[in-house]
């Protein structure tokens, strides 16, 4: 644990892990167009933990799937790193998430048919690489599941599963996690067990996270939150608390 | 409810389409078969009517017993004094003695024509003065009026390049005899009868050459104006000493047309087992692709269920589904079994089975037959999906639909399906081993049971099987091969429903190979047994003709040659049953042939003795000296002394005769074929040599080695074959795509999981692999229950029921491990598609998919 937290979470101005400019998504044509993202331009830094925040349709999602290569832009320019993700082909792209993105969704994070070891270690399973094992071995220590290892999805309770997908996210050391309504599905202490975990990496293992959420008190675990609104950033805000973030969340609403 | 029924059905016009494939081919192959059935015999129908037109009456001997091989009544041929003395019967207006009998001419280049051992016959008769008597019409040239003149038809001067003038030869009895064609005719509108060559002499060459000097095959009669046929069948009837008959040239229209279709019944059964197999295949599929349909609508129909529909209600609008689809499938199959009757005419034609041209014919039956078994079997395939539809609770509507059903099968099932397995053997073995009025039908329903069987354990045993032969896929593939097996392993029900439509295909190609490789083992084995000699001259005939007994003759006196021995064969009522009796020179043919002789003496065998094989000198208690009535369709019930018990029944079969005892009781007098065993000291190329230069003289003649003339022998079985292949690589063809719509249809389902997949890094290549891997676990699978099965089924039919006698099985392992591979890449192309599907999927669209 010492070598990983030699780099610190509060290195600023960091350099970004992944960002766009003037990024837009465009819907439907004319009358019926939706303008899902409208010239966004973010940076998300390396080592830190991001929030993205905004009401439903607001293109948070769409924000979360343009930068993590799931979903091209109708214009602008996406960035992981300085590789610009329109650059990339299907195959470039997928190898590119493999290597350099974690993933943690809502729901349907594990691949049923696989057990949770072999969940955690997929990308570096598809990649046909073993990894670093003892940093794996790190990874499933702090998210707690070694006992879970050789149980199937089915066989996980919600909260498990979430953890699992942790793991999977940190196995693979990538330069950034994309987390999309990690906690949506999970009661709130099994919730707050997932959130610890994603501030840890950030502290502990210098992991760049960022996650789209809508809950106030999941947003309280970043370090920032990027607030948006019908497709624009409208609002920042760094080191939130729960009752600060809902208090400009209700400004927002108004 | 009707109104959610067809938005669904539209809404997946392709599922239903991929769907609607089994149950179109199925009904396809029941339609043409019908079809070309039909067809047939109406063509069949029209030529015996112009053969028939205007023959009021018909005088023959009565038949002495119904030949074998659907070769009709047979009958010696009356003698031609009679035709005067009835002339005088009343309403007699006009008469001609009719000859018809094997004859074969040779074309212009020297090439004996047509194919008689397999093809349409080659036939003699002769020219009738009686214009209403006479089918045939002149097209060039005259009526054959001398000696050594003939008129041929239409399609053998086609074939042969032959025009009027030419000089050429004609095989019948005696040596080859040289002729001048001097008329070319036609049959009615056609150019030949049904596609078989006729040569017409005058009377006294057709009697020489086709039945014997004084001698017609029958008398045909026209009736005086007014007298009906039966009147005048009546009058000739009281005219008629004993052993002759008169009938109505209607009855004899009627009989020589159901000879014909009686001829065609195994190959049209064998088409219609096809056409079953080819069905059941289709069912299982229907049966998937409606389980996976109505799964996928768990939530849909639950929701419907909450708003108020009842459960019949759901379970109605999922038949009516398959009733749609069944209907559809089975109109386009019926229209498309037109196409599959010209094929299989193509095919019969391309396999040298002639069949004569006609205008197809559509039956009322057939479009009956078709609809009705193409729709039942649909809708009774989707009867359990629909009846799980309607148990869904209203609850499901709230609930993520988990289609993760494992379906191992209960222990009810393992029961059900044990006995269903067990019924199946039963049905089978009794089919085979009891000697029933319709075995045919019990072996086939046992079949039937023995696949049902099977394919109700599949489920249990699906797992186990995919987990075995996934087992290489982890360490060949990585993580891509795990999640194939693992998939090939989530839902055995659904693999085992997929897996069982090739392992019916595969259960049949594999005992078919099996059971044809061991007939063709057990013919190779009795040769190799009983013959010596060097070469076997093959007349080309099929069993009606042969060459000249001259031939043998002229070849025994060659020096190159210790002994020529012909071989003759005819057929004589024995002991209950009538045979195929060969004839043997007994001075030449025991030097050639070791027949084994047990008791008795092998130069005995005279004008009035018998050779008996052991097992039937046992099983009718006959020893050396007794004598046994023998029926000969020309000379009647004669006695025959038991001069040879053998012990060999290869090439003789039961019974034997010698040449003496087959001319006392034969009219013609042909060797089928001639054995040859060279001089000491003699090359084979000059034995080869010298043998050629006299067969050289005969044409249509064939000089074979023992090798040569045993693949002539397996070609029959093997053109059987072939076709048999042929329609089974349409089930095949079925079935494979039943695993690719599988496929898809899972594809569909782990939609989100391939989202996921794709999204944390698994490139197009990969998902594409895991598919493929997935469909080749599911091909194998089929292809080894199959196997199995077949195998069992052959080994069973070949050893235990020893049905050739030699109790040999042989197993073709070269085949069945090429079938093995033809699965595993069937499994791979099926899944191109339905694998490129999936790669193109949108992840996004995949992850966010409710």
């Amino acid at each position: 644990m010492a070598e990983l937290s030699t780099s610190t979470s509060t290195a600023a101005p960091a350099r970004a892990a992944a960002r766009t400019e003037e990024a837009c998504k465009i819907y439907g044509k004319d009358q019926t167009e939706v303008r899902a993202l409208d010239g966004i331009t973010v940076a998300f830094e390396q080592s830190r933990f991001t929030a993205i925040m905004g009401p439903s349709g607001s293109g948070k999602s769409t924000l979360l799937h343009c930068s993590a290569g799931l979903d091209t832009l109708s214009s602008g320019r996406a960035y992981i790193g300085e590789v610009n993700l329109a650059a990339l082909d299907d195959n470039a792209l997928t190898l590119l998430r493999r290597e350099k993105i974690g993933f943690i969704f809502q729901a349907y994070n594990l691949v049923p048919t696989l057990t949770a070891a072999e969940n955690i270690t997929l990308p570096l399973l598809l990649a046909g690489k073993k990894g670093d094992q003892a940093w794996i071995e790190q990874v499933i220590a702090t998210t707690a599941i070694a006992d879970r290892l050789k149980h199937r999805p089915a066989e996980l309770s919600g909260g498990q599963q979430q953890r699992v997908a942790v793991a999977r996210a940190l196995a693979s050391r990538p330069q950034i996690i994309f987390a999309d309504e990690p906690t949506g599905n999970l009661d709130s202490r099994a919730g707050a067990e997932v959130l610890s975990f994603l501030r840890r990496a950030v502290d502990e293992m210098s992991q760049t996270i960022v996650m789209v959420t809508h809950d106030a008190t999941a947003a309280s675990y970043a370090d920032r939150i990027v607030f948006l609104a019908d497709g624009r950033i409208v609002d920042e805000m760094g080191h939130p608390t729960a009752a600060g973030v809902l208090e400009r969340m209700r400004k927002l609403g108004e | 409810m009707l109104g959610t029924s067809f938005k669904n059905m539209l809404a997946h016009r392709r599922r239903l389409a991929a769907t609607a494939l089994a149950v179109i081919l199925g009904v396809a192959l029941i339609a043409g078969t019908l079809v070309l059935t039909d067809t047939i015999s109406q063509t069949f129908s029209g030529l015996y009517t112009t053969v028939y037109q205007g023959t009021d009456a018909v005088v023959r001997a009565k038949a002495a017993f119904t030949g074998i091989q659907n070769s009709g009544a047979q009958r010696p041929p009356v003698d031609a004094g009679l035709v005067a003395s009835l002339r005088t019967v009343q309403g007699v207006a006009a008469d001609e003695g009719v000859i018809w009998g094997y004859t074969r001419l040779v074309g212009k280049n020297g090439q004996a024509l047509g194919n008689p051992a397999n093809g349409a016959p080659t036939l003699g008769s002769n020219w009738s003065q009686v214009a209403a008597l006479n089918p045939f019409h002149l097209v060039a040239g005259h009526a054959p009026q001398a000696a050594g003149q003939v008129a041929i038809d239409a399609k053998s001067a086609r074939d042969g390049h032959l025009a009027v003038g030419d000089t050429t030869t004609v095989l019948a009895n005696g040596p080859p005899q040289p002729v001048q064609v001097v008329g070319i005719v036609s049959f009615g509108t056609a150019d030949s009868p049904g596609g078989a060559s006729v040569v017409l002499f005058t009377t006294p060459d057709a009697q020489r050459l086709v039945t014997a000097p004084g001698k017609f095959s029958t008398i045909s009669f026209v009736a005086q104006p007014g007298v009906s046929q039966a009147q005048l069948a009546r009058n000739l009837q009281a005219a008629l000493p004993v052993g002759l008959e008169a009938v109505t040239g209607q009855q004899v229209t009627s009989e020589a047309r159901s000879n014909a279709l009686n001829a065609l019944g195994q190959f049209n059964t064998l088409l219609i087992v096809f056409a079953v197999a080819a069905l059941l295949v289709g069912a299982f599929m229907i049966f998937n692709t409606f389980s996976i349909t109505v799964a996928q609508r768990t939530r849909e129909n639950g929701l419907l269920r909450a708003l108020g529909a009842t459960r019949r209600q759901i379970l109605s609008s999922v038949l009516l589904e398959a009733v749609t689809v069944g209907l559809l499938a089975s109109a386009v199959g019926l229209a498309l079994g037109v196409a599959v009757a010209a094929g299989l005419k193509a095919l019969l034609a391309a396999l040298g089975i002639d069949i004569p041209a006609g205008g197809i014919v559509f039956a009322a039956r057939t479009v009956i037959i078709a609809l009705v078994v193409g729709t039942g079997v649909t809708v009774a395939a989707a009867l359990s999906p629909a009846r799980k539809a309607g148990k869904v609770p209203p609850i499901a509507a709230m609930q993520d639909a988990a289609v993760t059903s494992t379906g191992y099968g209960s222990k009810q099932r393992v029961f059900v399906g044990l006995g269903v397995l067990a019924l199946g053997a039963a049905a089978l073995f009794t089919g085979l081993l009891a000697h029933l009025s319709s075995p045919v039908l019990v072996v086939g329903v046992g079949a039937v049971l023995v696949f049902f069987g099977v394919a109700i354990l599949g489920r249990t045993v699906a797992l186990p099987i995919s987990r075995v032969l996934g087992a290489p896929l982890p360490s060949l593939r990585g993580v891509t091969g795990t999640i194939a097996r693992q998939n090939a392993m989530r839902n055995p029900k659904r693999t085992a429903a997929a897996a069982s439509a090739l392992m019916i295909c595969v259960g049949l190609v594999s005992f078919i190979t099996i059971f044809a490789s061991s007939a063709t083992a057990a013919i190779n084995t009795v040769y190799a047994r009983s013959f010596t000699g060097d070469f076997i001259i093959n007349s080309g005939a099929g069993g009606t003709g042969g060459v000249a007994p001259a031939l043998a003759r002229r070849v025994g006196q060659l020096p190159q040659v210790a002994l020529a021995s012909g071989l003759r064969v005819g057929m004589a009522k024995i002991e209950g049953g009538v045979q195929q009796v060969v004839a043997v020179d007994p001075k030449t043919a025991f030097g050639i042939f070791d027949v084994q002789p047990l008791q008795g003496n092998e130069n005995d065998l005279g004008p009035d003795a018998i050779a008996v094989y052991k097992t039937a000198a046992t099983d009718h208690h006959l020893k050396i000296g007794d004598h046994i009535p023998v029926l000969f369709a020309d000379t009647g019930t004669r006695s025959m002394r038991v001069a040879l018990i053998y012990g060999s029944s290869e090439p003789a079969g039961n019974y034997f005769l010698g040449i003496s005892a087959y001319q006392a009781n034969f009219t013609n007098q042909y060797d089928l074929l001639v054995f040859v065993k060279k001089a000491p000291g003699v090359s084979t190329a000059a034995a080869l040599a010298a043998v050629t230069n006299v067969t050289k003289d005969y044409p249509g003649t064939t000089v074979q080695n023992e090798a040569q003339y045993e693949a002539q022998v397996e070609q029959p079985i093997n053109q059987l074959l072939n076709l048999i292949y042929i329609l089974l690589l349409l089930a095949v063809i079925i079935a494979l795509l039943g695993i690719g719509n599988t496929l898809a249809l899972s594809i569909y389902e782990r939609i989100r999981e391939i989202g996921l997949l794709r999204a944390v890094g698994m490139t197009r290549r990969q998902l594409r692999s895991v598919i493929r891997l997935e469909s080749v676990v599911i091909a194998l699978q089929g292809t080894a229950l199959g196997l199995l099965i077949g195998v069992l089924f052959g080994w069973a039919i070949v050893h235990a029921i020893n049905i050739f006698g030699t109790g040999v099985v042989s197993i073709p392992y070269r085949t069945l491990v090429a079938v093995v591979i033809l699965a595993a890449i069937g499994g791979v192309v099926t899944a191109i598609r339905p694998a490129r599907r999936a790669a193109k999927l949108n992840i996004l669209r995949a992850i966010v998919t409710e």
